[in-house]
């Protein structure tokens, strides 16, 4: 009895190793950060997957992950070959997988900007500097691996105050995404908060934001952000040309209902030298050695 | 007059945890708190089966993952339980134990991505090492005298197989389905950080606040685990394990140069890598240490005793609900269901819950983690309390808690309770994922800043502190003399 | 009012009656001595007894009922448990009151037990623990005793110390004796049970040790 277990025990255990490999061979393979919303990004994503693989040819496949390092890490193991990146999460990404490249931004994108947010119950008004009275309030970035939700928000309040964030407020926290930091600042969760703009004016002009409990307090100076980036070897494993193909295609989407789910007017080209400025304040506040 | 030693260590644990509640940062910060947990409830109780047709593959997903990941550590650890007399095998699972498997599954995401082999590994690697120490006890506590008996010469196997093996194989299969359901739990939770179990679509609709069709997931998921006896028979259980790999989902290929990379030059320290020697690795060590590992060591230790002395509470308070001693059978079945919630729900969970609905502080983590962990120790000891035989005159009420049951239940409830000491320090550091400030959202924030060799280090770092209290546990109960069957 | 009256009780036991129907009136100032063979049912007389008319006596079951791992003291407490408020009776767990504590170490001087008082039961010797369920009896309000061999693990001078004691305290009891002795000494009536029924009832003076013999 109990010999008879163990064997088909074993027979059963054998048998895990096989349908483990089973390799799609060429699908073109693409992922974002999640700076948003689950659906909104499958949305968004399934629609540029489907026009990628009309334009391009190949099958192209859109994989959700659950955080910014996570998007980096599988573009760097080469398990997506494209990805829709923030300024920080491009330059880790470009500097972990030599070759790599950006390939075109949002128009928007050139003079990106972070709005914090408050509360109503605070009494903060909107301003042309950071007010200083949200000191000791409470604060939520949005993801630790974001660009307009952390990083240049950071570096706007050491610039202001000059004191790591943990030293100005009273409670430090990272909401995960933008929509995320909206709707806890709206509910009065965290006083204070900072996120993607253009999250901000999308949620507005759809009329998802209540504007008596949350309002923009201030609006940070412009400085590049979400880019697609590229692996180098692409060319090598789809074929000549394909990088270029790739740009086009992405440059030349204009679908207005894609493109506005997004948001953005339209995609420009970038190169790797856009995002220096970025870089330089990620090695200032030490997320970059 | 002195107090019995049992009553002595509550005290002195109770007492550190009032001096822990005194610094931990505890607070609501939700303005409208009671609102979105109404909204929570009024999800739980209008749950939408339907919205989201991936649900039933995420469910399968769970299962599947669970199945294999728990196969794989009982085939191992019952090989490694026989070599167990050797230190080093002894130390080797003690240590892989003590990682979490979301710590392994964010280990393997780094260099095997989203393979299933990650969350598979990421299962069945702790689990290997608790299976190895339960089995071995298990079979160390059979009788030896039978071996004596059989015919001289017959070989250290067939004795074992013959004497070792029957005497405790009723235990080892109903550890190893108990095992199960915590799979199932370990596999549910794989999902938060993007394998395709439960917990990546609990997330979604969490963060969106989609409370209905969360409220579906859950609903789906304590049926899973509560109806465990109705589908887990022994006759389909080959069946199970067989078909069980072919639902883990495909994933994507596996890049073996990304192994390689990350062993040889990720996870070296940063400063060995850039050729800065002994002085710039001492310089790192510090800064870890002084920016992470102690901030984060003091936010696990306070968070840690506070939900410890908290879930005790609650196990003392919820038992009578499953006791017969107190309650009639209908009272019971109430208070069976209530307990089965509270244990079926990871501490991961409600934590993330709690979170979304209370705001960020420790508040949220030390009532999650005392729910499920006095859920878990309030339903052994409600079932023990009910084997219990009272003399008919016995008081009844209070008299009857304080003076009949508790005192003869104390023992095996602390015995419990400092059992999953360990447990709740392991479940408390993980929950920094979610933004509490214990170690895990260091390891978090190094793995957000692509830092593998601090997010390693910090990992290490947190598995020693687990073994050490462990160690303290373990001597605690031998110095008590209370003993207990694990749990997890 | 302190006696009892019992009426058609039956046992059923794997489908087959063990007692009864038995009807037994207990008057006040009754000391009853439950004998005959082991077997006969006199235990189960006693747990029917209790649960039908005597919930209010004071019991020593054969298996005594004690909380191990709680002290002496606490054991014995608890046969007033109904009488104190909630928070006396919590504050007791911790931390005993002079006055009890007074007094349950005379009760337990009786019986020669004043040495144990903080010993947990759990380390006491059968003999010890029997003396403090019997302790806990006397503690009682009660002014019924029920009680099942309640000196089955004492010695002769002990035993029949306990048994002036029980008589002193109590007007009215219901004790399942095997030692006929014992019964005839410090009872006054005398009940014999055989095959689950009442063989013999008469006042303990009329009887004589052969007359009891004819039971076992």
């Amino acid at each position: 009895m109990l010999i008879r277990h163990l064997r088909r025990f074993a027979c059963a255990l054998a048998m895990t190793a096989l349908p483990l490999s089973a390799a799609q061979a060429d699908t073109f393979v693409f992922t974002a950060i999640p700076d948003e919303d689950e659906t909104k990004l499958i949305e968004r994503f399934q629609g540029v997957a489907d026009y990628l693989a009309e334009e391009l040819d190949v099958e192209v496949r859109y994989v959700p992950v659950k955080s910014y390092a996570a998007a980096v890490t599988a573009f760097r193991n080469n398990q997506v070959q494209l990805a829709w990146f923030g300024g920080l999460s491009g330059v880790q990404a470009r500097r972990l997988v030599s070759g790599s490249e950006a390939l075109a931004q949002g128009a928007e994108d050139e003079s990106f900007q972070t709005y914090f947010i408050a509360h109503s119950s605070t009494g903060l008004e909107a301003s042309d500097e950071l007010p200083a009275a949200i000191r000791d309030r409470t604060f939520t970035f949005g993801s630790k691996g974001s660009t307009s939700g952390r990083l240049m928000p950071e570096f706007f309040l050491r610039e202001s105050f000059g004191e790591a964030p943990e030293d100005i407020f009273a409670r430090v926290g990272y909401s995960g995404n933008h929509t995320r930091t909206l709707r806890l600042v709206e509910a009065g969760t965290y006083e204070v908060g900072a996120l993607n703009f253009a999250v901000w004016e999308k949620e507005l002009a759809d009329g998802n934001i209540d504007t008596n409990a949350v309002k923009v307090i201030w609006r940070t100076p412009g400085y590049p952000d979400y880019q697609w980036t590229v692996r180098g070897d692409v060319d090598e494993r789809f074929g000549e040309g394909f990088k270029d193909r790739v740009r086009t295609a992405l440059l030349e989407l204009d679908d207005p209902e894609l493109l506005a789910s997004f948001p953005r007017e339209a995609f420009i080209p970038a190169d790797n030298d856009d995002y220096e400025p970025i870089r330089k304040v990620a090695e200032e506040i030490g997320i970059l050695q | 007059m002195t107090l019995a030693p049992t009553l002595r260590t509550s005290l002195i644990f109770l007492a550190i945890a009032l001096a822990g509640l005194m610094v931990a940062d505890i607070s609501i910060t939700a303005v409208n708190p009671w609102r979105d947990l109404g909204r929570f409830f009024l999800g739980m109780v209008t749950p939408d089966f339907f919205s989201y047709q991936g649900l039933a593959t995420a469910l399968l997903r769970t299962v599947a993952f669970a199945f294999v990941g728990v196969s794989l550590g009982a085939t191992f650890g019952f090989l490694l339980a026989l070599a167990f007399r050797w230190r080093a095998v002894r130390m080797g699972c003690a240590f892989v134990r003590a990682i979490h498997e979301l710590f392994w599954a964010l280990i393997f995401l780094q260099f095997f991505g989203f393979h299933p082999l990650t969350g598979v590994l990421a299962i069945a690697i702790p689990y290997t090492g608790i299976f190895a120490k339960v089995y071995s006890e298990m079979l160390d506590e059979t009788d030896p005298e039978p071996g004596r008996t059989l015919p001289p010469a017959i070989g250290a196997w067939l004795t074992f197989l013959y004497t070792r093996v029957p005497q405790c194989w009723q235990q080892l299969c109903s550890y190893t389905a108990y095992r199960l359901e915590c799979g199932l739990r370990s596999s549910a939770i794989l999902g938060f950080v993007g394998l395709p179990t439960l917990g990546f679509y609990l997330e979604a609709s969490f963060s969106q606040g989609l409370y209905s069709e969360a409220g579906a997931m859950l609903i789906l998921f304590y049926v899973l685990i509560a109806t465990i006896p109705l589908w887990l028979r022994r006759p389909l259980l080959p069946a199970y394990i067989v078909a069980a790999p072919f639902f883990l989902g495909d994933g994507f290929p596996i890049v073996w140069g990304n192994v390689t990379r990350f062993f040889t030059s990720d996870i070296v320290p940063a400063p060995l890598r850039h050729g800065e020697g002994m002085d710039g690795l001492l310089v790192w060590l510090a800064d870890v240490a002084v920016s992470d590992a102690l901030p984060g060591l003091w936010h696990t230790l306070v968070l840690t005793q506070v939900a410890l002395v908290l879930s005790g509470i609650i196990a003392l308070v919820c038992f009578p609900l499953i006791s017969k001693h107190f309650t009639g059978p209908v009272r019971r079945t109430g208070g069976h269901v209530m307990l089965v919630i509270l244990r079926s729900t990871p501490e991961y969970v409600l934590a993330y819950i709690l979170l979304q609905l209370w705001g960020p502080s420790m508040l949220p983590a030390i009532v999650a983690l005392a729910l499920h962990n006095g859920g878990i120790i309030a339903h052994l000891v409600g079932r023990q309390s009910s084997t219990l035989q009272l003399r008919p005159d016995a008081p009844r009420g209070f008299g009857r808690y304080s003076y009949e049951l508790v005192p003869r239940l104390y023992r095996s409830f602390l015995a419990l309770l400092f059992y999953r000491w360990e447990i709740i320090m392991r479940e408390t550091a993980i929950l920094g994922i979610l933004g509490i400030y214990t170690l895990g959202f260091y390891v978090d924030s190094a793995i957000q800043n692509i830092q593998f060799d601090r997010a390693l280090l910090l990992i290490v770092f947190t598995a020693l502190l687990n073994l050490v209290i462990d160690k303290l546990s373990r001597t605690i109960r031998a110095r008590l003399a209370l003993q207990t069957l694990p749990t997890c | 009012m302190s006696g009892l009256e019992l009426s058609n009780l039956t046992a059923v036991f794997d489908g087959r009656a063990v007692l009864g129907p038995i009807s037994l009136k207990v008057a006040e100032g009754d000391r009853v001595a439950l004998v005959g063979k082991s077997g006969a049912g006199k235990s189960t007389l006693l747990k029917l007894a209790f649960q039908h008319g005597a919930r209010h006596a004071a019991l020593v079951p054969q298996d005594l009922g004690l909380v191990q791992p709680l002290p002496v003291f606490h054991n014995v407490f608890m046969g007033r448990l109904d009488e104190r408020s909630l928070w006396y009776n919590t504050a007791t767990l911790f931390r005993p009151f002079r006055r009890d504590r007074q007094e349950i170490g005379d009760l337990l001087d009786q019986v020669a037990m004043g040495d144990k008082l903080w010993q947990p039961v759990a380390a006491l010797s059968g003999g010890q623990r029997q003396r403090t369920a019997l302790a806990r009896a006397l503690y009682h309000r009660s002014r019924t005793l029920l009680a099942d061999e309640p000196v089955s693990a004492l010695d002769g001078p002990m035993a029949a110390r306990v048994m002036e004691l029980l008589r002193a305290r109590f007007p009215t009891s219901l004790i399942a004796l095997h030692d006929i002795d014992l019964a005839l000494a410090y009872c006054n009536r005398i009940v014999g049970i055989q095959d689950g029924h009442i063989a013999l009832d008469r006042r303990a003076d009329e009887l004589s040790e052969s007359d009891l013999l004819a039971l076992y």
